[in-house]
Parts: structure tokens; C-alpha cells; sequence
């Protein structure tokens, strides 16, 4: 009986909850605006000016041996690659990891797990590169080791707190709605922690682009190479070049990794 | 707009001995609970926070694995079935909402279908239907994320959601718990008038013994270990408290409870016609309404279009067992 007798619809049900109640808060992405134009504008800026001030220089036959389209072309595709590769070795290991550490089953790995990752950053990159040196000799791959040994801390540390600071109840709401572990994971876990493994990724991208310079020690070539011909053969231009260029590349690196930031970042968060 | 013809309707849920025993705790967080719920029945578990009765409730749908006892919804043994399959046919909802907000309302509200493997136009027309049904006008809602909803709105969106693949049974825990007074009393009005359309067997969790009596067909009264203090309808229980432990849960105003269970309509008229000059209730409200205005203008009567309603007849209303029993049904 007592269902019958319940409701006391009194007021006047409202037929449906007017649209106005909530004023339709923008979800939109932030549209490319003046202000993400900066950053695009100073680095062309810095490099005419770069240009500009080089080609006022008498340079000597040692410099012109560094300073020529060839060469600089040369030496900024081997920075990317190293950087790019390093970064894309980053994602492929420091995600996965990221996910292992953050399960609550794990709870005995995750230290271990992340003084792996401290140990990388905190460890000197040259002294990494010197070793590896021993192990493996001299080039790209040995480069590519102490990048990335470098660079995982900040993409497994911000996977592993992205996902867990998802929202308990989601979880079990996820969990009620009889959705499996690997389900949650991917399409509430991972999603809803992308914004965090982005900035991760991008902070770990202006690191390996400045680290790598350090390439040059092991022979990968790079920015670094005329940074450390500059200074061993005394010659300031050079080293200046390598040094403004390299700046440069991880500025405009930091600017495409905004960019993304605001285009893969999920909707309605 | 609300009729679904393809609606389930509830089935039976069976519990037979069923105990949690966490490991490492002294006392088992359920203890041998043994309860038949009725098909398309909503069965409120009211007790003091920590009494088991959301594990109780989680162990339906094996949120919580259950350490011995057994369970059967519609006569099928939920313990051999696969837990994430069986959970898909298990409306859910939880105080929090939990509405996904990287998805849109209609997204949410389709998750469960989609698992399901439904083919997506049907999830666009049931998406439609849930979103009428809770009173939320699709073309606005459809497309919104959680964010840009209401406290309210969101839990409507949570009740669709738990609807959505249209569950025979669903369990609910204090999903009225977090919003504010208004619209909860709001939310459960819609509630009532939703369950009595759709007949689920619902098992809902509160400690909240008003939203009980308001939305219970039976209320089992849990004590520390989901132990059943009382079982029974909200009449029967505010009539005949098993012992002080429910006699406490229901507070010093039984008699206004049991009148607030009783219509204008349920009780005879002392004149049958309607006399203007006096205060006038409507026929649908609650006799605790009746007094109330009595109360207010210092009368003993007041009228509706059913006739005049003295305060002798709300005093038979409550005093009287055999009529009482009578409303109660059968138990």
C-alpha cells in the first residue's frame, strides 16, 4: 500500500528542469588565440635576429666549417631524432609503468618502481653516458639510453598520479555498471588521467631537448656538437649558435606539447 | 511519453545465510542474513552507519564477494554467474552519482547498453526514453557534460543511467544522500511515481528512516552485523516496533509518521459533501497535512472535494488495529 500513498506531489512537478537552470559552462577547447601565438613569434624572432648577427661575422675557414646550412640542417635533424626517439621510448615504457605502480595491488613494486625513476634523473646524464659508453660504445643508441633514463621520471610519476587521483566513486560506479579492470583503465582510468600524463610528457620533452646536447659526448651528433666544437676550438660564435638553437627547438617543442595539451585533453573536464 | 511496453518488471531476490567476514576482524560485517525480497518490491535497508547494510547490499551484486551464504535473483544463482556480466544487468546507483565527466549525459546513460553490445540506434532511442522518464528534456541534455548539470540533475542522470538496459532489479545506495532537502524530497516524489511505473525490485540503502517510510514498500531494520531487527512494511513497523532498538530508529513521532502514510482519500468522510466555509486540504495530500492545517486554524475538521475530515476520524485512523492491519496488507 505504502507506495500508493507516497508521493505528495503537492507542488507542481515541474514537467522538465528548464535549460537555464546551469548556464551552459564553455567545454569548448581553448580556441587558438593571439596568446599561443607568442611563443611561435619570439623563437622566429630569435632566430632571424641569430641569423642576422652571424651573418655581420667575418667568420674563419674553423667556423665556417660549423656554420653552413649543411651542417646546422645535419645537426637539427640529429637533434630531433635523438629527442624524438628518446621521448617516444619514454611514453612506451614510463605509461605502462606509471599504470603498474598506481594499482593498490602493487603497493610493494610502486617504491621500487619509482627510485628507478628518481635514480635516473638524480644520477649526472654524462656520468650515465660514460657508462653506457663502456657497454655499448659510442652513438645514437648509447645516446638514447641516458635520455630516457632521464626523461621517465616525469611521465611515470604524473601516470602514476593522474590515475590515482581519479575519483574512488567513479571507480565503483565504473565497477557497478559491470565494467571489467581493463575497461575502467582505458576508457575511465587512462582517459581522465591524460591531462596529466600530458603535461608529464611534455615537461619530459624540453628536458630531452636539452640533455641531448649532451649526445655529442657520445658521438649522436646534435646541438651539442657545436657547442662542444665551439668551446674546445675557442670559437664563441659557434658555441653561441648551438647554444641560442637548441633553446630555440625547446621552446617551440614546449609550444607544439600546449598545443596538444589543449587538443587531447578530454572534453568536459 | 512514459510507457515502455519492453520494460522488465522486477524478480525475486533470495538471500540464504549470507555472511562477509573480512579477514582479521573480530566480528563477520554481515552475519548469516537470510531475506526474501518480492518481486517488484522496493525494500529499504535502514541502520546506523557500519551496521553492513551497504555490504549487505553490495554483495548482490558482488561488489562484495561474499565469504559463505547464497544468493539468487530470479531464481538464478548470482555466485556461479561471471560478476562483471551479472553486474551489467544489475541497475546501480550510489550516492556519489559518479557520472563520468569526460562523457556526455547521453554517453553515460548509454555506457551499460553499449557494454552490452547493443546496436547504437536502439542506445539513441532508449537514451531518449531514460532521458523523458527522469524528466530531463532531451534535445538540452543530451550533449551536456556531467559538469554543466545541477546536483539534482546529476543524480537524475544517475537514476537513467542505472536504468539504462533496463535492469529487472537495482540496487541503490543513499543516491538521495548528497543533495539538499528541496531536492531530495523533489527526487524521491519522482522516484515513487518512477518505481510505481516500472515495478523494479530495488533494494535501497539510506539511514534516513523518513526516506524509508516514504519509499519503502517493506523496510528491514539492520542492526550492528546486518543483523534484522524488523522486516516489515513502514505501516506495520510504526504500528508494532519489533523492540526499543526500532522503536528508537523511528523517534518520539510514530503516530505523525503513520498519518503522513495515509491519503485524505484512504480514510471515510464525516459528511460527504465539501463545506467551503471550512479550511480546505487537497484530496491527495497526506492526513499529517490534515492535521497540520487543523492544527494551524484551531479547528477540528477541514474539507476536501471527497468531504469533511474531522480530527476524530484521522484519531480512528491511527487508533485503530484491526483497521490498520487492514492497510498494512499482508506481510
Amino acid at each position: 500500500m505504502t507506495a500508493d500513498t507516497a508521493p505528495t506531489e503537492t507542488v507542481p512537478t515541474e514537467k522538465t528542469v528548464p535549460a537555464e537552470t546551469l548556464p551552459l559552462a564553455p567545454v569548448r577547447r581553448v580556441p587558438l588565440g593571439a596568446r599561443h601565438l607568442i611563443t611561435p613569434a619570439a623563437v622566429a624572432a630569435a632566430l632571424i635576429a641569430l641569423y642576422m648577427w652571424v651573418g655581420t661575422l667575418e667568420l674563419d675557414s674553423i667556423e665556417q666549417r660549423s656554420l653552413n646550412r649543411a651542417v646546422i640542417l645535419a645537426k637539427t635533424v640529429e637533434h630531433l631524432q635523438m629527442t624524438l626517439a628518446a621521448t617516444a621510448l619514454v611514453v612506451l615504457i614510463a605509461i605502462p609503468l606509471g599504470v603498474v605502480a598506481s594499482r593498490a595491488r602493487n603497493r610493494l613494486i610502486a617504491p621500487v618502481i619509482l627510485t628507478l625513476g628518481n635514480l635516473g634523473q638524480a644520477v649526472p646524464c654524462i656520468g650515465l653516458l660514460v657508462l653506457c659508453t663502456f657497454l655499448m660504445g659510442v652513438g645514437f643508441q648509447t645516446a638514447l639510453v641516458g635520455l630516457v633514463a632521464y626523461a621517465v621520471l616525469p611521465v611515470l610519476r604524473n601516470t602514476m598520479v593522474g590515475v590515482q587521483q581519479v575519483d574512488p566513486a567513479l571507480i565503483e560506479a565504473a565497477r557497478g555498471m559491470g565494467m571489467t579492470r581493463g575497461q575502467i583503465l582505458r576508457r575511465v582510468e587512462l582517459k581522465l588521467a591524460v591531462p596529466a600524463i600530458l603535461a608529464g610528457l611534455r615537461t619530459a620533452l624540453v628536458l630531452t631537448v636539452g640533455v641531448a646536447t649532451l649526445g655529442a659526448f657520445v658521438a649522436a651528433g646534435g646541438f651539442g656538437e657545436l657547442i662542444i666544437n665551439g668551446l674546445k676550438l675557442n670559437r664563441m660564435p659557434v658555441t653561441i649558435v648551438g647554444g641560442v638553437l637548441t633553446a630555440c627547438v625547446a621552446f617551440f617543442i614546449d609550444w607544439l606539447g600546449s598545443l596538444a595539451e589543449n587538443l587531447l585533453k578530454p572534453r568536459g573536464i | 511519453m512514459f510507457e515502455s511496453d519492453r520494460d522488465a518488471e522486477g524478480v525475486r531476490i533470495e538471500l540464504r545465510a549470507l555472511t562477509k567476514h573480512y579477514p582479521g576482524r573480530p566480528a563477520p560485517a554481515v552475519d548469516n542474513v537470510t531475506m526474501d525480497i518480492p518481486a517488484g518490491e522496493l525494500v529499504v535497508f535502514v541502520g546506523p552507519s557500519g551496521c553492513g547494510k551497504t555490504t549487505t547490499m553490495k554483495m548482490i551484486n558482488r561488489l562484495v564477494e561474499p565469504t559463505s551464504g547464497e544468493i539468487r535473483i530470479g531464481g538464478r544463482d548470482v555466485l556461479s554467474l561471471n560478476p562483471d556480466e551479472l553486474r551489467r544487468h544489475i541497475g546501480y546507483a550510489i550516492q556519489q552519482v559518479g557520472l563520468f565527466p569526460h562523457l556526455t549525459v547521453a554517453q553515460n546513460i548509454g555506457l551499460v547498453p553499449k557494454l552490452l553490445g547493443w546496436p547504437q540506434p536502439r542506445i539513441a532511442a532508449r537514451v531518449e526514453e531514460l532521458l523523458a522518464l527522469v524528466h530531463l528534456e532531451p534535445s538540452d541534455f543530451h550533449d551536456r557534460y556531467p559538469r554543466q548539470l545541477s546536483g539534482g540533475q546529476q543524480q537524475r542522470v544517475g537514476v537513467a543511467r542505472a536504468l539504462a538496459a533496463d535492469p529487472p532489479v537495482m540496487l541503490m545506495d543513499e543516491p538521495f544522500g548528497a543533495t539538499d532537502p528541496i531536492t531530495r524530497e523533489h527526487l524521491q516524489n519522482e522516484f515513487v511515481r518512477l518505481q510505481k511505473q516500472l515495478r523494479k525490485t530495488i533494494i535501497f540503502v539510506t539511514h534516513d528512516f523518513e526516506e524509508a517510510i516514504k519509499l519503502g514498500d517493506r523496510i528491514a531494520v539492520l542492526r550492528e552485523g546486518s543483523h534484522i531487527a524488523q522486516y516489515d512494511t513502514p505501516a506495520a513497523i510504526l504500528d508494532r516496533p519489533a523492540d526499543d532498538y526500532v522503536a528508537g530508529f523511528i523517534g518520539q513521532d510514530a503516530t505523525l509518521k503513520r498519518l503522513a502514510l495515509l491519503r485524505v482519500t484512504d480514510v471515510p468522510a464525516t459528511e460527504p459533501l465539501p463545506d467551503p466555509r471550512l479550511p480546505q486540504i487537497a484530496a491527495d495530500a497526506s492526513l499529517r497535512e490534515a492535521l497540520d492545517l487543523m492544527l494551524a486554524h484551531g479547528t477540528d475538521k477541514c474539507s476536501s472535494t471527497a468531504g469533511v475530515l474531522s480530527y476524530a476520524t484521522l484519531c480512528a485512523a491511527v487508533g485503530n488495529r484491526s483497521r490498520e492491519e487492514l492497510v498494512a496488507g499482508d506481510r
